[in-house]
């Protein structure tokens, strides 16, 4: 413990306060950004049944993924304050028509479950 | 008086910090395939492609040894051309559930906006592609007449996300010397923050390549170059860790020259052996993952690392900035380790003495 606070001290004197902050040559910089895992599950309000084929993306991102046969979904982004979550029938008649729905994303977390239902066209 | 205290203390920081080894940094050399043929590969590293890619769960068998990660433990894919393995989401999700964070390094030929996409959707957090020159000049490096043109669009992609910590990395070579001015251009205008310049060690292939090598007077113009430029803040443009530089140490980079490797900085190259940065001679393999416990291994051996003494041989032997550099960084210690390969501090110190003649 007394040997942890003296390499602080000593770390801020030698101007290293980002002790850390360190590539190797042919390295990456280090990664002090934040991101969030959204994951979820799409189903049919009236069925009840997962929708495979939705495309969950990210508002004013490229970011996006489709869901699977379990209609469910998973992946990081950035933390914002305003993140928004489009989830749109992207493969016409195929697995069924839906309408497209956003969602505002409140609570902050590192992790964040969804269940989402999508209503039938 | 106060760059004196400021080096005492790094000086203090550097051996507790050695004492410590936290493992904060860990390469994995994924793969050694490679979708390009460029001229300087096999001076960094081994591009055997004769060995076939690790299967993620060996990899990740290695990583679940590590007791006390630290906070910001990082894992670093690279390779050969890590992009060519279609699986790098899946072990970074992977990472990414134990709580680690993870990063590419890339020459960026696979880098389309479907990759960008699939490998943010993973927790992809840092990101390097190397881009040598303009046109000419990088695709003679590459050896590929497209690399050019391909380079520049992922790192338009790379550029757009805010969530990746991206940086630029260029091998400073005869052909480019003379460009880096309109290279930086280049970077600013596709919004790049950060620019990382290296020199290339005269190991394999590179060894009979005068034109990848650069001149003393040219090594202490890069080291003007870097400084400048670090005062104009245009971009966060830096020295590699390469080497130390004697007096322009805090010109060219954040801090002090400590070569981590050992220290700070380990591997799981692709056979499994267990080393620090793959451009290290492979001689100094401090186990291997298939028949030693990973983290046992690094709390328990990299002596050469931990201790640099050995250094003290050769050209280092009597020179009077060992202390500051001990022997420069790991990786220009290849063959009989009987002198160091590259000595940067000299090439600084001879073009001076060149330019007062
Ligand atoms: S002679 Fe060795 S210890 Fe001295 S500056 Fe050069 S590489 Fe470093
Ligand atoms: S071995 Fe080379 S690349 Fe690795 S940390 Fe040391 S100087 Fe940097």
């Amino acid at each position: 413990m007394k040997k942890n606070v003296c390499r602080k001290i000593i770390g801020g004197l030698s101007l290293t306060s980002a002790m850390f902050v360190f590539q190797a040559c042919y390295g990456t910089p280090q990664d002090f950004g934040l991101d969030l895992l959204v994951e979820g599950q799409v189903k049919a309000k009236a069925s009840g049944l997962p929708i495979q084929g939705i495309k969950v993306s990210v508002a004013g991102n490229v970011q996006y993924e489709i869901t699977d046969e379990n209609g469910k979904f998973s992946f990081y982004t950035e933390m914002l304050e305003d993140l928004t979550l489009k989830f749109q029938d992207v493969d016409s008649t195929q697995n069924g028509l839906f309408h497209d729905k956003d969602t505002l994303l409140t609570e902050r977390s590192d992790k964040i479950y969804l269940d989402i239902t999508l209503d039938e066209k | 008086m106060i760059a004196t205290l400021k080096k005492h203390a790094f000086k203090a920081y550097k051996k507790s910090a050695i004492r410590k080894h936290e493992l904060n940094y860990l390469f994995w050399e994924c793969t050694t395939k490679c979708n390009l043929n460029c001229l300087h590969c096999g001076s960094d590293c081994a591009k055997d492609s004769a060995f076939e890619d690790m299967p993620i769960e060996d990899f990740l068998k290695a990583v679940d040894t590590i007791q006390n990660i630290p906070k910001n433990f990082t894992v670093v894919f690279t390779g050969g051309e890590p992009l060519i393995r279609n699986d790098i989401e899946i072990c970074g999700r992977e990472l990414r559930k134990r709580g680690f964070k993870w990063s590419l390094v890339t020459n960026g030929h696979l880098y389309n906006k479907q990759r960008h996409i699939s490998l943010l959707n993973a927790g992809i957090g840092a990101l390097t592609i190397s881009f040598d020159g303009l046109q000419e000049s990088h695709n003679w490096l590459r050896n590929n007449t497209h690399s050019f043109t391909t380079v520049l669009k992922a790192i338009e992609l790379a550029t757009s996300s805010n969530r990746i910590n991206f940086d630029v990395v260029t091998c400073v070579n005869q052909k480019n010397f003379a460009e880096l001015e309109q290279i930086k251009q280049l970077l600013i205008s596709k919004n790049v923050k950060a620019w990382r310049l290296f020199t290339i060690i005269p190991i394999g292939r590179a060894v009979n390549n005068p034109d990848l090598h650069i001149t003393d007077a040219q090594f202490l113009a890069l080291m003007e170059f870097i400084k400048i430029n670090r005062k104009t803040k245009e971009i966060d443009i830096k020295f590699s860790c390469e080497g130390y530089v004697g007096r322009y140490e805090l010109d060219v980079r954040d801090s002090n020259f400590f070569c981590r490797a050992g220290i700070n900085i380990g591997s799981v190259l692709i056979d499994g052996s267990i080393s620090a940065c793959p451009n290290i001679d492979r001689a100094f393999s401090q186990g291997n993952i298939y028949t030693h416990n990973f983290y046992e291994i690094w709390h328990n051996k990299f002596q050469a690392f931990r201790n640099r003494e050995w250094t003290k041989i050769g050209q280092c032997k009597s020179c009077k900035d060992y202390d500051d550099c001990q022997g420069n960084g790991f990786h220009n210690w290849h063959g009989e380790h009987t002198n160091v390969l590259v000595c940067h501090n000299e090439k600084i110190e001879n073009a001076i003495k060149h330019q007062k003649r």
